[in-house]
């Protein structure tokens, strides 16, 4: 307050600047009669007073424009125009104050110097433009909302093969989950929380202003399967530039339909006009090993009723079973009919797996001239997964090219296709063909004894006597579950600007991915009967996008008000066809193709309500945004969108409006406050909405397979929904942003409330009412939480600096209704079965039901007449999305050595753990060792009262404890990882000398590399086997948790 | 400028939009399936027919080893044979609930397709005497269960009321008296059915069968209307030779290949199912010829040999039936402890790595019979009509002669084996011992219902033998005694899905309500008193 800052009525919004920018050009006759001279920046000193003018360019040389340049101790001052030139009146005592935000502000005595070419120094923490929804650039400075922005060398030297992992622990509201099914695996993704009871909660990905289909290919159930991985795992990290997070509605709302879980833009690297031509070979080895969470007892060996096997069948019985006497070392017989000795090994599970090894290499050639530029990269990955025979290999070519074709119009065309070809998924959960369960061995079960897992004639040699669990060796060897994928993303846009301050946009998107998948069950397999079984599927999915959009800035007061105004219009079509062909019992043993069968069924990949996959599906869109700017401290923005879905019957709605309205104040522009050289205050209000599963409203009758000739038909069991209409998601937000001391302390506050209504429910039904579910409008989830990034530079010196950056969110999750009768919304379930996850009206979701022990008043737990302990029936112990989350990054520089690291944690998620479940009931569990001989007495009282005092064998109490004290799996997911570390060394160019290499930058990373912290036994806490919100927080016989090292070389040849 | 150019923008999306939303309704129809514009109802009879009958694990878990006409020593079938929980106990209790109410939604969604077309008479006729079949097997599990409101989510009833059994009683013979009335053997029937091909005379004497079958079912507890019923249904005409047999052949090749076969055939089952002692016993105390037609042990020695998917021996004197009750594990219940206990199979010095078959010498179900993939399921037999006949005129009604109709049954339940197609008595065999067993007065009850359990043993339609075990009380079966057991007498019910608290629980909890002994396993259902 009172402090005259003179040089902000100068600043004008952008398109005033390149009028004014015209302006100066057209009056300075004198100095630019020759347009040459201007980019001669040639000027003449006559006497004192002088015409002053220059370039202020990036530090890759790019103009910039509306750079604000004053002359120090006077009001006056001006800004670059279009072409990033200036003029002023001065003198050569004139010092020149040039600031542009983003960058660093400069001081500039003009001197005698006649021409100035000013280069700023990019100011990494403040970003002033922002990619915004579609692809809209804006200032940062003038978002009503909260906006993250990663930048790709966070995310491409410790490299995750689905890239989207790397971004765990780095934006504050982002949390990201993995399924632990190796290389390619899908991510779940939630921002802002749980934002609806949906199982399709992932945000949108937008690469380069082109929606990207992010379908999850198909995940692991309780009863087994593998995790198929998702549309994001495609994307080579080396070709990111940038990842934006939209985190909250009114930065998405543009997007209508699919924003309502959020919004993340992908920029892929590009070409930058006169550049020339550049190559960029970086090449990365990382290494994965399995790091061991289990901390099992190793007192009691292979056995039941506390008694070694004796015999073969005894040995088999046991399998699986660490209740047998204590290990002393003797010989006993084992299931391939060998004595072993009865002691425990140091031949444990992690000998199964092997050192993965993942060998990425990635070649860029960039080029600019005057009127275009390209990048083309050419990437191969080659992984070989830690499960045995096991691996992915991903090929990906990226071409990004621009093109002024004639005044104004510029082309630019985007192709990135992916070849992806992973060979055997391991299997996950419990289901058979699963090598993983080679976890649950015997202190005294050697692994290797299972090799090779099959017998002299090719039947796989069982362990144990079940024959669901399938041999680990046989598993990882002989079965065969592989996919491949072909993948086109690409875009053509054409951008025409009829001045410098409106421009017309069309733009075509289409992403064309063809999958085949192979899934066979080997001849030999103990549970098949017959020669196997071989599925084959292939499918094609599609999202074609076409949108116009319409640009133009203009100040309606001058230099007062300002308005800047988009519209556009979106047609978005999506498809999905395929086709299956399955074949079981191959007549010639050991040759696996689908002649080899006597007959074949085959039929159409389902779709619709109740299926992994949607329908086809389009959706009409026009939209507006429009941003009023008050001089430059007040913003108020407004979109609007309407959507027409092709899935919703148009006689209930033709269609649904959504709205978003935000304000940005920039308050620091108004008042002084020592110190703070920035502050912003965000309100923003946005409502989105979501259309429904296709299909979805009509009954549909399925052509079955024949019986003997007789035609058969059936239909769904999920009950159509015929008054299906769209589901809303209402958000506000309130946030600050502040920055002080020239930018060295910087810290951003969102909170946010939001909450869905009218969410389709799908409701279960007992068959007796003819239909196992049905639609129900009346879900509502809310989610209310706090963001906070800070970061800052404690410590710059011009040969050191540190740069921490702090993200926290904390979220409070409310299911607020469900069905009509409030009743629970079930998701999943873990193998062991005696415990689920739901929403539960009034508690943060999803919730882990279980039972718990029963205890009287004084908390005693209650017992039976058998000695066993009383449960509780099922009851909510407790949420599987965290309270709070976030992460620490940390970068120090020094000289030419840079070390980075990032610290992530979570807190107060449970996890439905069968591990924990498997443990118990097999004995492996530390817990189950009190009472292996004499028995178990529980502590705690019967019925009547009084104390317990019967005593159960062992085996049987923890076995019943294990099956009815479903809450003892319900493990605290808690956590506090060292999660990437990178070191790196750029070899200075003067050694370089004369190799052709422009530079060489060597790093050292690593991946997961500590777990700090954790409360879960025996388990990764974030171990999961499927990325569906229904399976959110449920773990289970997957691969292991892995630690990662490696290298990463990056080379720049000289041009 | 400006203004020209956003007008230009709206113009350009509003005519995208408008000319796009106009083939809305065909991008939101999937292409893969047809509406009821196209669909031909009879479809749906056929899938009813096949998923209902079809059931595996369905019957082979629990009833089969209720009933001891099967026994086994493996973990699983523990639920069944020693009464134990075991493996996804919950899922198994609801099989029949969700295989029942899923088929009878397939004729529920078949009728409503049909409503008002007079052509379709006879399919709408069929479609009852079917969905009474579905029920009564649901209600004989259960008890109480939804009837009057079953299948009409789509009317909007979320949560049915169940109704009581005697209820479900009444109109199940009074919907089967006015189905079978209505049907007219001059018109076309079904044109996809798996019973009869469409011959309208034979879905008639099923569904008298059906009258009469559910009329005895009350001989317990209402013997006037049991009375009542079993007479119409014999002046109505029941099945009159074994071709009438309500039965349903699986058919492998297109996925729909038999159930049980399907379950026999995973390696575990095959080395330990058995067929039961008390059933093998009794059929050896009358020299039954089908011993042989139904039962076989390892043709060779060892475990593999017992684990390999071939024919074995069938001679009759070999066979023995394997008591209930008994385990692997080693200790006292471990099947070597059994009375009589004819040994292990010995390892097969031969095979590699071979280790004894504690349970190889007991019967198993005949490897060609019961593991064919493409086998018949029975679900109503003429000879267990012929029984029923039987019994209804020892009880002194009008029936006809029971001497008669025993000897039919027995005639025509050796003949039933031979439409497997791949065993047989010989006629030889059929006529001495129909001979030597004519029905006597003082021990009808008893001998009908033995052969009654025999009979649907052999079919393998097992949840008929429990029924009738309950109904009857023959054989005379013992509970066999194990640590944990949910029950410690033989059930004689299966409690509801543990799933119907969350979905229908008012109605649930009404139906528990009316129980004696609560949602157990020992409860009794209303005509098992």
């Amino acid at each position: 307050m009172g402090v005259h800052r003179p040089w902000i009525s100068k600043s004008l919004p952008l398109c005033k600047l390149a009028l004014a920018g015209i302006v100066l050009i057209n009056t300075q006759t004198v100095a630019h009669a020759n347009p040459k001279l201007t980019n001669n920046l040639n000027f003449n000193i006559n006497s004192n007073i002088a015409k002053i003018s220059g370039k202020v360019v990036d530090e890759k040389g790019e103009p910039l424009v509306g750079v604000s340049i004053r002359v120090k101790g006077t009001t006056t001052g001006t800004q670059t125009d279009v072409n990033g030139n200036f003029s002023l009146d001065g003198d050569s005592k004139t010092v020149l104050i040039v600031s542009y935000i983003g960058f660093s502000t400069q001081e500039i005595t003009v001197g005698a110097r006649t021409s100035l070419t000013i280069s700023m120094k990019s100011n990494a923490t403040l970003n002033e433009v922002v990619v915004t929804a579609l692809g809209i650039k804006k200032e940062s400075k003038k978002l009503g909302y909260s906006v993250s922005t990663v930048n790709g060398n966070a995310l491409d030297k410790a490299k995750e093969s689905n890239v989207a992992l790397s971004l765990e622990g780095r934006v504050a509201g982002l949390s990201i989950s993995g399924a632990s099914g190796g290389a390619g695996s899908s991510a779940r993704i939630l921002l802002r929380g749980v934002t609806s009871t949906s199982t399709t909660q992932g945000p949108l990905f937008v690469i380069n202003g082109v929606p990207m289909d992010n379908t999850q290919r198909g995940q692991s159930g309780e009863w087994g399967g593998a995790d198929y991985g998702d549309g994001i795992s495609n994307i080579n990290p080396d070709d990111i530039e940038s990842m934006t997070v939209l985190k909250g509605q009114s930065a998405s709302a543009l997007y209508g339909t699919r924003a309502t879980g959020g919004v993340i833009l992908i920029t892929t690297k590009s070409g930058k006009k006169n550049s020339g031509f550049g190559v960029e070979y970086n090449t990365n080895y990382q290494m994965d090993k399995v790091y061991d969470n289990t901390d099992f007892q190793k007192v009691y060996g292979q056995g039941e009723n506390g008694l070694k096997p004796t015999t073969v069948a005894g040995a088999l019985s046991s399998g699986n079973l660490a209740w047998g006497a204590k290990l002393d070392g003797s010989s006993v017989i084992q299931f391939d009919g060998q004595q072993h000795p009865y002691s425990a090994t140091t031949d444990d599970y992690t000998k199964f797996y092997k050192t993965g090894r993942t060998f990425t290499n990635t070649v860029a050639l960039t080029g600019g001239g005057e009127s275009g530029a390209f990048r083309l990269s050419l990437s191969d990955m080659n992984n070989h997964a830690i499960t045995p025979n096991s691996g992915l290999n991903r090929k990906t070519f990226n071409f990004n090219g621009s093109q002024t074709v004639i005044k104004n119009l510029d082309i630019n065309v985007i192709a990135n296709y992916i070849i992806d070809n992973e060979k055997n998924r391991s299997g996950l959960s419990d289901g058979p063909g699963n090598p993983n369960n080679v976890q649950f061995l015997a202190p005294n079960e050697a692994q290797s004894i299972l090799a090779p897992g099959y017998d002299g004639t090719g039947h796989e040699t069982s362990f144990t006597n079940d024959i669901y669990v399938t041999n680990p060796y046989f598993a990882a060897y002989k079965f065969i579950n592989n996919t491949h994928r072909e993948r086109l993303i690409s875009s053509l846009s054409a951008k025409y600007s009829f001045t410098p301050w409106a421009y017309f946009q069309a733009r075509v998107g289409y992403d064309n991915i063809h999958d085949s998948r192979v899934n066979i069950e080997p001849t030999g397999t103990a549970y098949v009967s017959g020669n196997g079984n071989m599925n084959t599927r292939t499918s094609q999915i599609t999202e074609f996008n076409a949108d116009v959009l319409a640009g133009a800035k203009h100040d309606l007061i001058k230099d007062f008000l300002n308005l800047d105004l988009s519209v556009g219009a979106n047609i978005r079509k999506n498809t999905l066809s395929g086709t299956f062909i399955n074949g079981s019992n191959f007549i010639i043993p050991y040759f696996y193709d689908l002649s080899n069968f006597p007959s074949r069924t085959s039929g159409n990949i389902t779709r619709g309500p109740g299926n992994d996959l949607p329908g086809d599906q389009k959706t009409n869109s026009a939209y507006y945004t429009a941003d009023f700017s008050i001089k430059e401290f007040l913003v108020l923005s407004t979109t609007g969108r309407y959507d027409s879905y092709s899935s919703i019957d148009p006689s209930l709605s033709k269609g649904i409006f959504t709205p978003s309205v935000s304000a940005s104040f920039i308050f620091s522009d108004l008042t002084h406050i020592n110190g703070l050289d920035f502050g912003k205050l965000r309100l923003s209000y946005a409502k989105t909405s979501n259309g429904a599963t296709p299909y979805g409203n009509r009954v549909y009758y399925s052509i079955a397979n024949t019986i003997n000739g007789v035609n058969a038909a059936t239909f769904s069991s999920t009950l159509p929904n015929l008054f299906l209409k769209p589901y809303t998601l209402e958000e506000y937000e309130v946030g600050t942003e502040l920055k002080f001391l020239n930018d060295r302390l910087g810290l951003d506050v969102s909170y946010f409330s939001r909450k869905t209504k009218n969410e389709i429910i799908s409701a279960t039904l007992d068959n007796s009412a003819g239909y196992t579910s049905y639609y129900v409008p009346t879900g509502s989830i809310q989610n209310r939480g706090l963001e906070v990034e800070i970061h800052g530079t404690p410590f710059k010196t011009s040969t050191f600096s540190w740069t921490p950056s702090f993200n926290f969110t904390y979220i409070k999750n409310k299911t607020i209704s469900t069905d009509a009768t409030g009743g629970n919304i079930g998701l999943g379930t873990y193998r062991p079965l005696n415990a689920t996850t739901a929403f539960v009206v009034g508690m943060s979701g999803p919730q882990i039901m279980a039972n718990d022990y029963k205890r009287d008043a004084k908390g005693n737990i209650i017992f039976d007449a058998t000695g066993n302990a009383e449960t509780t029936g099922r009851i909510p112990v407790g949420s599987v999305t965290p309270k709070f989350y976030g992460g620490l990054n940390n970068d120090f520089n020094y000289k030419n050595f840079n070390l980075g690291f990032l610290i992530d944690y979570r807190y107060g998620n449970k996890i439905l753990s069968a591990t924990s479940y498997y443990s118990i009931f097999r004995g492996l569990n530390k817990m189950t060792l009190p009472g292996r001989e004499g028995g178990v007495v529980g502590v705690g009282v019967t019925e009547a009262g009084t104390p317990n005092t019967v005593s159960v064998p062992a085996e049987t109490y923890y076995q019943n404890l294990a099956k009815n004290v479903s809450a003892l799996n319900a493990l605290d997911g808690s956590f506090i990882k060292l999660r990437q570390v990178t070191f790196g060394y750029t070899i200075p160019k003067n050694i370089l000398g004369t190799t052709p290499f422009n530079s060489i930058t060597v790093s050292l990373v690593a991946r997961n590399l500590w777990t700090i912290m954790k409360r879960s036994d025996n388990i990764d806490p974030e171990s999961n086997f499927a990325p569906g919100i229904n399976y959110a927080g449920i773990e289970g016989t997957s691969v292991p948790a892995v630690r990662t090292y490696g290298f990463n070389v990056n080379f720049k040849l000289k041009k | 400028m400006k203004r020209r150019f956003i007008y230009s923008c709206l113009v350009i999306g509003a005519t995208l939009i408008t000319g796009c939303t106009k083939n809305f309704e065909k991008i939101n129809t999937d292409p893969t399936k047809v509406g009821s514009d196209l669909i031909v109802p009879d479809f749906l009879m056929a899938q009813a027919q096949i998923s209902f009958s079809n059931l595996g694990y369905g019957q082979l878990l629990y009833q089969s080893m209720w009933s001891q006409a099967l026994a086994s020593t493996y973990d699983y079938y523990g639920n069944g044979d020693k009464y134990i929980y075991r493996g996804s106990f919950d899922s198994y209790k609801a099989n029949l609930w969700n295989n029942g109410y899923n088929a009878s939604t397939l004729i529920d969604e078949m009728k409503n397709l049909i409503k008002g077309k007079a052509a379709y008479n006879n399919l709408d006729n069929c479609g009852t005497i079917m969905r009474m079949l579905i029920l009564e097997r649901i209600t004989d599990t259960h008890g109480d269960i939804p009837f009057s409101q079953e299948g009409q989510a789509k009317s909007g009833v979320f949560t049915p009321v169940f109704d009581t059994q005697q209820s479900i009683y009444t109109s199940i013979l009074d919907q089967l008296d006015k189905a079978t009335a209505a049907l007219d053997a001059s018109k076309a029937g079904p044109t996809s059915d798996l019973f009869y091909a469409g011959n309208v005379a034979q879905w008639k004497k099923l569904g008298f069968s059906l009258m009469l079958r559910a009329a005895m079912r009350l001989t317990k507890v209402d013997a006037a209307t049991a009375q009542k019923y079993a007479e119409k249904a014999y002046a109505g005409g029941t099945m009159a030779s074994i071709a009438d047999n309500a039965k349903v052949k699986a058919d492998y090749t297109n996925g729909n290949g038999n159930a049980d076969a399907g379950s026999l055939l995973v390696t575990d089952d095959f080395r330990e199912v058995r067929w039961g002692k008390t059933l093998i016993d009794y059929m050896k105390t009358n020299s039954d010829p089908r011993i042989s037609a139904i039962a076989e042990i390892s043709a060779g020695t060892g475990k593999k040999a017992n684990e390999n998917e071939v024919a074995g021996i069938s001679t009759t004197n070999l066979q023995i039936g394997m008591p209930n009750g008994y385990d692997l594990g080693g200790g006292t219940t471990d099947i070597s402890k059994a009375p009589g206990y004819p040994g292990t199979s010995p390892a097969d010095p031969a095979v590699d790595k071979d280790s004894p078959a504690p349970v190889g010498k007991y019967s198993r179900p005949k490897f060609a019979v019961y593991d064919d993939r493409n086998r018949y399921n029975y679900l109503l037999t003429y000879g267990e009509t012929e029984l029923l006949l039987a019994e209804a005129s020892t009880r002194g009604w009008n029936t006809g002669v029971a001497a008669t109709h025993f000897a039919n049954a027995l005639n025509a339940d050796m003949l039933t084996l031979g439409q497997f197609g791949t065993t047989s008595v010989s006629a030889t065999d059929i006529a001495t011992y129909v001979g030597a067993h004519p029905l006597n007065p003082a021990t009808a009850l008893q001998q009908i219902n033995m052969e009654y359990y025999v009979e649907t043993a052999t079919v393998f339609n097992f949840i008929e033998t429990w029924c009738n075990w309950r109904r009857s009380g023959y054989p005379a079966l013992t509970a066999v005694t194990y640590p944990n057991q949910f029950a410690t007498s033989i059930p004689r019910r299966v409690p509801y899905p543990v799933t119907l608290p969350s979905t229908n629980g008012t109605n649930y909890t009404a139906a528990v309500g009316r129980l004696t002994g609560g949602d157990t396993f020992t409860a009794r259902v209303y005509w098992d008193k």
